[in-house]
């Protein structure tokens, strides 16, 4: 096992190379991509493929890094952070699984590849009533992440996956609060190419990316508010003197410390334990925490700016909207809640 | 006063039962069925018309007394007329006039003022809203800075004020303006009528979470508004506009929003296949109970009004219990709605399915009217005689 200060060391790199596309303290871009289609920016996902974001979880071997979860939940964080819409997860879920020429120019940026597996809400369940026949596909899968932006789809079947063109795909689109889309995908005898692989293990690490993320959502929310408690100024003193939002402050800052324990903790048992129970469960709890973390701070964020919290142009509303759509995303914290509690036994909560 | 309120019946003399089947009848009679249950506030042009059938029927104002050309409900058939019409899922109209505006004169008004204006808001000539709010004067309302300096026959009006509800609807505004700088602070305030069409005055809207315009800003530039358009005595109007909170407290502690909030709580959780889910039933119906409680306890408030004695500041408590009833169950509303909680639309296109949409209405009500702090705050001082504050 290599030192530990190395791997601290490269997370701080990849933290700062973050910051070339991450900027958190100018979301213009992230809101002129709002509710305009496909809702990112294709030029700035190509230059997220260079700094080799897409392959950093694909093993050097296969063209990317072979990074572990603690490296790419760093880098979901920042992500986070800024709100940056482009299909990182999804794609980086997809890269997982795929090999050969597909890989190379979904790494590359050249070709978007969505996996599309959910076929009802509220559901981890990676198989449903989606059936590839004779290199045909027949069926539906609902809550596809930026489902314009793709390119193909890699859609879990009854005989495992397969690849689809998104113009084979027959696609509705329902808008989601951060300005983004999810696509229901129908599918009726399309042309599909099956895929080896399964996406069991590759889904444990797009849903710990998702709490990653809402780790950096939630952190930012956090002190954006902070600031405004700090310099808002009511009956002549700063608002944040004031006891009664002093203390919610603290206990959220609890919240977000619990949730970088679970998140970090929960990386470093994907990237060094091979049981299943185990890898789920951690997952499941930081998930749970998560979800909960950060509906929970940035509604009280919108409560302690008071009126300017409620706008559209402060940023704030911004970071509300997105945990209101990535909460329940891979999973609410009661589902997650209810897998943690099948999978693990009072010994593993220590 | 118009033919209307010359015909109107003494409705406090039906009984209640008898009220409640009129109120049904004329809801069900009256009301324009493609206006049922909106998702949002309605801006004046789509609220017009119900407003008008309100106003030829002479139920606009049902508080206001008779003489007035009001309703001059008593309390409870008030409140059985609230509840009619929130059964039926009729919208609220531009009805600050009406709410705020129209008590305030007949308590303070001259009589010149009353004749002018009271007829103006039921003919609905005159739209309304409420300048009170400013930037820097939030819950803190009292050190707002907007301020009035007389100039002959005119105030001159300079200033900005913020989260004025619909604004951009509103052809008048009425406001608290700063009339003495060197007076406490309380006690330099004047309520004053302005014609927004007035020059110097600008609106903007402000586009909130929920991607719609209805509060906005408005600066003024030395606006003259005549000497006459005071309400009330120079330096009083923070005592009056008190006054009117206080009626905004009882109206902002009635359970309509949460109750209508759980019956979509309800529907949605039928749609996700959770309602008979244990866990999901006892936090349904310990949200359930919540409404049922305070249902009473707005009833012990709504019977101090019957009974024509002051409200106290005990009237906080409705108001904070039911804002965070209501963000309690939409909140409940998201962690059930699975995927489905952040979309921007209605789900399966049915507005009784609109889980993010509630979540993020039910945001501002712990702000607006009082943040639930300041609401807090007036119990633990004024209430439980707790030092300090």
């Amino acid at each position: 096992m290599e030192a530990v200060e190395e791997q601290t060391e490269r997370i701080r790199m990849i933290r700062d190379s973050a910051g070339a596309i991450a900027m958190p303290d100018d979301l213009k871009r992230i809101r002129a991509l709002r509710y305009r289609e496909p809702g990112f920016d294709r030029a700035v996902w190509r230059q997220m493929c260079e700094l080799g974001w897409t392959a950093l979880r694909v093993p050097e071997a296969a063209g990317g890094s072979g990074l572990g979860m603690r490296e790419y939940c760093a880098l979901a964080e920042e992500c986070g952070a800024s709100l940056l819409p482009e299909p990182l997860i999804s794609c980086s879920f997809a890269a997982r699984v795929l090999a050969g020429a597909e890989l190379a120019r979904l790494i590359a940026g050249d070709m978007i590849i969505i996996p599309a597996w959910q076929e009802r809400a509220n559901s981890l369940a990676l198989h449903g009533h989606t059936t590839l026949r004779d290199g045909r596909l027949s069926g539906r899968k609902v809550f596809v992440p930026m489902a314009l932006g793709a390119d193909a789809f890699l859609v879990s079947t009854d005989r495992g996956l397969a690849l689809v063109a998104a113009d084979a795909v027959l696609l509705k689109i329902d808008r989601t609060q951060d300005g983004g889309h999810y696509g229901t995908l129908t599918f009726h005898d399309a042309p599909a190419k099956a895929v080896a692989g399964d996406l069991t293990e590759a889904i444990e690490e797009a849903t710990l990316a998702t709490s990653a993320y809402l780790l950096g959502v939630m952190e930012r929310a956090f002190a954006i508010t902070l600031t405004y408690l700090k310099t808002r100024q009511q009956f002549g003193k700063p608002i944040g003197s004031f006891q009664a939002l002093a203390h919610r402050a603290a206990d959220l800052k609890i919240q977000v410390a619990l949730t970088r324990a679970s998140v970090e903790a929960a990386a470093a048992t994907l990237d060094t334990s091979s049981v299943t129970a185990l890898r789920r469960a951690a997952v499941s709890r930081a998930k749970a925490r998560a979800s909960d973390a950060a509906m929970r701070i940035t509604r009280e964020a919108i409560q302690m700016h008071g009126g300017i919290g409620y706008t559209d142009e402060y940023d704030v509303g911004l970071y509300l909207r997105k945990a209101m759509v990535l909460a329940n995303l891979f999973g609410s914290a009661t589902l997650h809640r209810a897998r943690y509690a099948e999978l693990a036994t009072e010994d593993d909560d220590e | 006063m118009n033919d209307a309120s010359a015909e109107a019946q003494d409705y406090n003399a039906l009984a209640d039962d008898e009220f409640r089947a009129l109120a049904r009848r004329f809801v069900e009679e009256h009301y324009p069925p493609e206006l049922r249950n909106p998702l949002r506030r309605l801006h004046w042009r789509d609220n017009r018309p119900w407003y008008m059938i309100l106003a030829e029927h002479g139920w606009l104002a049902p508080a206001w007394p008779r003489e007035y050309g009001g309703m001059g409900l008593s309390a409870a058939k008030y409140l059985i007329l609230i509840e009619e019409f929130e059964r039926h899922g009729c919208a609220r109209v531009s009805d600050m006039g009406v709410i705020m505006l129209g008590p305030l004169l007949i308590r303070y008004g001259s009589a010149a003022q009353k004749d002018i204006y009271l007829p103006k808001i039921l003919a609905g000539e005159h739209i309304w809203c409420q300048g009170y709010s400013e930037p820097n004067a939030g819950s803190d309302l009292a050190s707002l800075r907007t301020e009035a300096v007389l100039d002959g026959d005119h105030w001159i009006v300079n200033g900005q004020k913020i989260w004025t509800t619909f604004a951009n609807d509103a052809n008048w505004i009425f406001m608290l303006v700063r009339t003495d700088k060197n007076a406490k602070k309380q006690e330099g305030i004047s309520f004053l009528l302005v014609p927004m069409d007035s020059p110097g005055i600008t609106v903007r809207p402000i586009v909130n979470l929920d991607q719609h315009d209805e509060f906005c800003e408005v600066f003024f530039d030395n606006v003259r508004v005549p000497k006459q358009n005071l309400v009330g005595e120079v330096n009083k109007g923070w005592t009056m506009a008190k006054a009117l909170l206080d009626f905004e407290r009882l109206a902002i502690g009635s359970p309509k929003l949460s109750s209508y909030a759980l019956g979509r709580l309800k529907l949605l959780a039928e749609r996700m296949g959770v309602f008979d889910d244990p866990a999901f039933r006892d936090r349904y119906t310990a949200l359930r109970l919540d409404l049922a409680d305070h249902k009473l306890l707005y009833e012990t408030f709504a019977e101090k009004v019957r009974r024509s004695e002051p409200l106290g500041a005990d009237v906080s408590m409705l108001k904070i219990f039911q804002s965070d009833l209501f963000q309690r169950i939409t909140d409940t509303m998201l962690e059930i709605a699975g995927e489905n909680a952040g979309l921007l639309d209605p789900l399966d296109g049915n507005r009784s399915l609109h889980a993010s949409g509630l979540f993020l209405q039910a945001r501002p009500t712990t702000i607006y009217g009082g943040s639930n702090e300041i609401q807090r705050g007036i119990l633990a001082k004024n209430v439980l005689g707790l030092p300090g504050g």
